[in-house]
């Protein structure tokens, strides 16, 4: 580290390699802190979480009961042990509330005076924050299974919503209309992802075991379907020719540059994909164990190089390399299902969300001051060793 | 998850890789497929030769060899069809770049695109690979010399044997396809559809569709039927151990049952490539524990 830190000052180095450097041991050090806890406001799972990008400091998070929480991740009091404290909830005593289980939210990618809401009971509720009071509301044919809006649009404010219905459905949050289909896909819709590169690009999954490729600006169908044979027809037999997935694909993530996407499918297998082609990498993750029927929930970090993917895999949360797909480590804390996770980019926290109503936090753990280490090295400014407490001077008074 | 030793970054190991850099990453790609193949031939040993009255030619599957090396895409790549194989790689600036790569400096990244590589095993027609049917992730692999040895014994005497020789000239020297359709044979390969017939009573050719046909290998039936029953009753076998989980040096020490007919460390490659059973390491050795949810 110091090797680092010198570099940088000397001009050796690039500043952003620190960063990426210490980011990345980070993240390999992440694990249960006793200091840190979520308050536990859900009475049934926890689907969705989400982290504001503009502060990083405000987290929602849905759950199966219908509840909308926000919790405020940010540490002011002076102390080292911290609950994350809900600030406000649309709780079941709310008149607005959601009926059936939350799917997804999201907040408003430009500020936090805005979240969006999609739940199975068939609507997708625009709330304002102040009020907690939905300010639209839109209504569909059947349950919505996600719904995603451009974290880097400013030309447009669509928000793509994925239901059981085959087509892709866009609304529009200026004017509140959603007649922009985007049709190809026979089966429903589990998940959809924008592009953080591009704000026409949009990514959505589906049961019938594809992924397809949009640009929304074009009249006619999606830009191309994602093949996990990369055209190779020889491979596989005839129905499942030009499949993402060999069954459903649940999960779709972009990476933070946008140059690749994941998917995973109940074929308990993740891919990666080359975003501009819709190349397979061939990338090999093993297995990665996916029995959700709805979509799943997962996210890559950012800022580490290399990156790290967290994949919820039955009551853990895997993290794999991105490239290399060898399993770094498995998270194990959640007593029940773990839906959904979500990375905090400048704290390196992962923050979980399970069927067993908890969130955690999981902390990268400081680095070990030395052996010789207690609280009296550190008042000394950490330079001297530490003197053994048999030998301290208890008795000398200063007046001698 | 308790480590005892928390996880390091490479960047952190900066030194030591320097020193040993020079040798690893020159002798890493040549490094890899003589690793491939030697696992390769270590898994042809275990192929029981004997139960198919030698008309087979040694199958190993191609996740018994996930089981014996820790990195699978590098398996992959080795084993799979090269030019589908390009996997972009951004690389920060200190990171040692391999002398295979090429590198583009886009305006925040260096992109690092690999060449095709060098997929010698498969490229050079030394191994074939075949769409066995149970499972559309088993692969199977078979050397190309020995496939055509059996092959050709089998056909000794019978009049398909010019066919069956002329597919195999045409194919084993570059083709890696594992199916062919109609235009491809009556075209490229200029079979007649009576010879394609011919090849398919053999059994070098199985139907997949109408006007398509998997590349297999004759009287594999029997092959894949006990390979089938033998998985299962060694899963079985790890299954109702006590607490489902028994170590491996232990489980190919144990007696087989009449439902295995190959050798225990066949099968147990195979469970453990294919992920069928958790494999947790522990000072006694290595574990395999029974994974919930598996229905083989």
């Amino acid at each position: 580290m110091l090797s680092f830190l010198y570099a940088r000052q000397s001009g050796l180095d690039d500043p952003v390699r620190l960063r990426r450097a210490e980011s990345t041991r980070r993240v390999l050090s992440l694990k249960l802190n006793h200091n840190r806890d979520v308050d536990r406001i859900h009475g049934n799972g926890i689907n969705t979480l989400d982290i504001e990008v503009i502060d990083g400091r405000y987290m929602l998070s849905g759950g199966s009961d219908g509840v909308i929480v926000i919790y405020d991740l940010e540490n002011n009091s002076k102390k080292p042990q911290y609950t994350c404290k809900a600030i406000c909830t649309v709780g079941r005593s709310s008149r607005h509330v959601h009926k059936f289980s939350v799917e997804t939210v999201q907040w408003y990618p430009h500020d936090t005076g805005m979240f969006v809401s999609s739940s199975f009971d068939k609507t997708m509720k625009v709330w304002d924050t102040e009020t907690l009071k939905p300010a639209e509301e839109f209504q569909f044919d059947g349950n919505v299974y996600c719904h995603h809006m451009s974290p880097v649009a400013r030309r447009h404010s669509l928000v793509a919503v994925g239901t059981k219905d085959p087509k892709v459905q866009l609304c529009d949050l200026k004017s509140g209309s959603r007649i922009h289909i985007l049709q190809g896909h026979r089966g429903e819709i589990l998940s959809v992802r924008w592009s953080p590169r591009y704000d026409h690009i949009l990514a959505t999954a589906s049961t019938d075991s594809r992924v397809r490729i949009w640009d929304v600006r074009r009249a006619s169908g999606s830009l191309f379907t994602l093949d996990q044979h990369n055209g190779d027809k020889s491979k596989v037999s005839s129905e499942a020719v030009n499949t993402a997935h060999n069954g459903r694909v649940n999960g779709l993530c972009f990476t933070a540059d946008g140059l690749h996407l994941l998917s995973t499918g109940t074929d308990d297998r993740m891919r990666l994909w080359n975003s501009g082609t819709g190349e397979n990498t061939l990338v090999n993750y093993g297995k990665v164990v996916n029995e959700s029927r709805k979509g799943l929930k997962f996210t890559v970090s950012r800022g580490c190089s290399p990156e790290f993917v967290f994949v919820p895999c039955g009551s853990s949360v895997a993290v794999y390399g991105l490239h290399s797909g060898e399993l770094i480590t498995m998270l194990r804390g959640h007593y029940n299902n773990v839906d959904c996770c979500e990375f905090h980019p400048d704290y390196q926290e992962l923050y979980s969300g399970g069927k067993d109503c908890n969130i955690l936090a999981w902390v990268p753990v400081l680095r070990q001051p030395g052996i010789e280490d207690d609280e009296t090295n550190s008042k000394r400014g950490g330079t001297q060793a530490a003197i053994n407490p048999a030998f301290e001077d208890a008795w000398s008074s200063d007046e001698d | 998850m308790n480590r005892k030793r928390a996880l390091i970054a490479d960047t952190f190991c900066l030194t030591k890789r320097r020193r040993c850099a020079a040798d690893s990453v020159t002798g890493d790609s040549q490094d890899g497929a003589a690793d491939i193949r030697s696992s390769l031939k270590y898994l042809v040993t275990l192929f029981s030769r004997k139960l198919f009255n030698d008309s087979l030619p040694p199958v190993v599957l191609k996740h018994q060899l996930y089981s014996l090396h820790n990195d699978k895409t590098a398996v992959d790549k080795q084993v799979v069809r090269s030019d589908c194989f390009r996997p972009t790689y951004k690389y920060s600036s200190w990171q040692s770049v391999p002398d295979h790569f090429i590198i583009t400096v886009t305006h925040s990244e260096a992109l690092v695109f690999s060449l095709p590589r060098q997929n010698e095993l498969r490229e050079n027609g030394e191994l074939l690979m075949f769409q066995l049917g149970f499972d559309s992730e088993a692969f199977a692999l078979v050397f190309a010399e020995d496939y055509r040895a059996k092959v050709l014994q089998g056909e000794a005497g019978r009049g398909t044997l010019g066919t069956v020789e002329k597919f195999l000239a045409k194919l084993i020297p570059s083709c890696s396809d594992l199916s062919f359709n109609k235009e491809k044979m009556l075209k490229e390969f200029l079979f007649t559809d009576s010879e394609i017939t011919q090849l398919v009573k053999s059994g070098v050719l199985t139907v997949r569709d109408a006007g398509s046909w998997w590349l297999s290998i004759p009287n594999s039936g029997k092959f894949i039927k006990y390979f089938i029953k033998g998985r299962k009753a060694v899963l079985g076998m790890v299954k109702k151990s006590k607490y489902g989980e028994i170590l491996k040096t232990e489980l190919e020490g144990r007696r087989t049952t009449s439902q295995v007919k190959f050798q225990m460390k066949y099968h147990i490659h195979d469970i453990i490539g294919a992920e069928l059973v958790e494999c947790i390491q522990t000072t006694s050795g290595t574990l395999l524990r029974h994974v919930d949810g598996n229905v083989n």
